[in-house]
């Protein structure tokens, strides 16, 4: 049974990868939303919320681009790499 | 036209029909939580799906010509089709292509007509390998790989088939429970505001995914067929018209919407929360996502429906209708064998009449058959108009009593977490 060898581990590294971008980044957001309510609340303008909300929106964008790029790299028969930490767009193997 | 042109020709419009029924049956994947929270109306979702679809087919640039060699072996390893079955002018691999795709097609449509999301990868290949065993016996279907990598019926369809729905499932749970404790207590109109976006967002995502990959697989196999009857000799690009077709019979399917999957999948498995939407839409994302670049291959459908259910057993008072999950479980279970069995016969009867006939009858089989399925479904129409009706009231009471009885004495444990909201 090779393949169940294989299949196990792309299991948890998909799991892995699906925790930190496919449940992290909408908990951001989510904390996003809470700041921007939060920035609201009390009568009191608190300018800081709203910087801290638009700040997570964005990361959370970012991530979205991210995927975009890689639908579109794996398209044109490239991948992307993490090698260097930040995505690069290498030829595909 | 010759004979042999004629059977290619059947084979393309067949292609492109399976890629079609593809498309409706899948809309649900990207766009049934989104529909069901009315995050996009209805119409408009399918719009932005279906046009995501196009350009996500457009993408595909470099075309995995060799889609079928994960399951049987009718192609070499550089995408060309086998010497042995392109003696004759191509006809043995066309038959083979041909009754497989009916195949698909047919176990599609009926799942259509149950509303059940079955994956339509699975459809397709189950129709292949049942037409290949009963073509070239079970020596020609490709079971285990040879054991350098996740390969086979095994590695490629049923692993992942059990794997990817869990895998989806925790993310999404993790996902919903999580966000669910972040905005509890906030006012309505900051969390529906802005899951809103997050749903479109994440929806978006998968449906150009979508388009990228599933698109990619009926070029695959019409450019096979091309090559088979000597119309197309580069194993490197596929013909423009190809890419053309494939993408626009994707893009309109999705656009029909197949409503009564998306009714299912929206309304039937779990009542969902914008948040929850969100959660499960952006797990189903990032799960196919990282999966297609880790080379894990999976079904859409097993990680969006996953990714539903998930999110139902993560919202804090949400309820799963387990008798629904638990008919589309089966459904999976058969998908494979159920379409491998039309698939088999229909290369039976083709085979048995023999040439262009034989590949006539298989089509008209097809073709009645789909009509069958068309007029059955005219009798309880389900679309953009009732797509988000209560499931149980709309069910009928016969069933609704049914639904009640099943669910009773197996609701989950979810029920009792309850929120601090």
């Amino acid at each position: 049974m090779h393949n169940l060898g294989f299949a196990l581990d792309g299991a948890w590294r998909v799991l892995l990868a699906g925790l930190l971008l496919g449940a992290g980044l909408p908990v951001l957001f989510a904390f996003g939303i809470r700041s921007l309510a939060w920035a609201d609340s009390g009568g009191v303008a608190r300018p800081a919320g709203r910087t801290l909300g638009y700040g997570l929106f964005a990361v959370v964008i970012l991530g979205v681009l991210l995927g975009i790029t890689f639908i579109v790299a794996t398209g044109f028969g490239k991948a992307l790499s993490f090698e260097h930490i930040y995505p690069t767009i290498v030829p595909k193997h | 036209m010759t004979q042999a042109s004629v059977v290619l020709a059947l084979v393309v419009v067949t292609a492109l029909a399976f890629d079609f029924t593809n498309g409706f049956h899948d809309t649900a994947n990207a766009m049934a939580t989104t529909i069901a929270t009315k995050a996009l109306r209805p119409k408009t979702a399918v719009a932005l799906s279906g046009l995501l679809n196009l350009v996500g087919a457009f993408l595909s640039v470099q075309v995995a010509l060799t889609v079928t060699n994960a399951v049987v072996k009718i192609q070499n390893s550089n995408g060309t089709p086998k010497a042995s079955l392109v003696s004759d002018g191509g006809s043995a691999l066309l038959l083979i292509i041909l009754a497989g795709l009916a195949g698909g097609i047919i176990w599609n449509l009926f799942t259509w007509l149950l509303g059940l999301p079955s994956s339509s990868s699975h459809a397709l290949f189950g129709g292949l390998i049942g037409a290949t065993i009963a073509g070239l016996g079970w020596a020609g279907v490709n079971w285990n790989g040879d054991g350098s990598k996740l390969d086979g019926v095994v590695g490629k369809v049923l692993l992942p088939a059990v794997l990817s729905p869990v895998i989806a499932g925790v993310v999404a749970l993790v996902g919903t429970w999580i966000i669910h404790r972040i905005t509890a207590g906030l006012a309505a109109r900051y969390t529906d505001q802005g899951f809103k976006w997050g749903q479109i967002g994440s929806a978006s995502l998968v449906s150009l995914a979508h388009g990228t990959n599933d698109a990619q697989k009926t070029m695959g196999v019409i450019t096979l067929a091309l090559i088979a009857s000597g119309d197309w000799t580069d194993t490197k690009n596929i013909p423009f018209w190809v890419k053309v077709a494939c993408a626009l019979a994707i893009a309109l399917g999705t656009y029909l919407g197949g409503w009564r999957i998306i009714r299912t999948l929206g309304k039937g498995l779990v009542d969902i929360a914008p948040a929850q939407g969100m959660a499960a839409q952006s797990s189903s994302a990032a799960v196919i996502l990282a999966s297609s670049h880790l080379g894990f291959a999976l079904s859409t459908t097993h990680v969006a429906t996953g990714s539903v259910l998930g999110s139902g057993l993560g919202r804090p008072g949400a309820q799963v209708r387990w008798r629904v999950a638990g008919r589309m479980i089966t459904a999976w279970l058969i998908t494979l064998p159920a379409a491998g069995v039309v698939g088999a016969l229909m290369w039976g009867i083709g085979h048995l009449i023999g040439g262009l006939a034989g590949a006539l009858v298989v089509f008209a089989l097809l073709v009645a058959a789909a009509v069958a399925v068309w007029l059955r479904s005219r009798r309880a129409p389900i679309g953009s108009h009732n797509v988000n009706d209560d499931w149980d009231v709309a069910a009928g009471p016969e069933h609704a009593a049914a639904v009640a009885a099943a669910e009773a004495p197996v609701a989950p444990a979810p029920a009792t977490v309850t929120a601090a909201s």
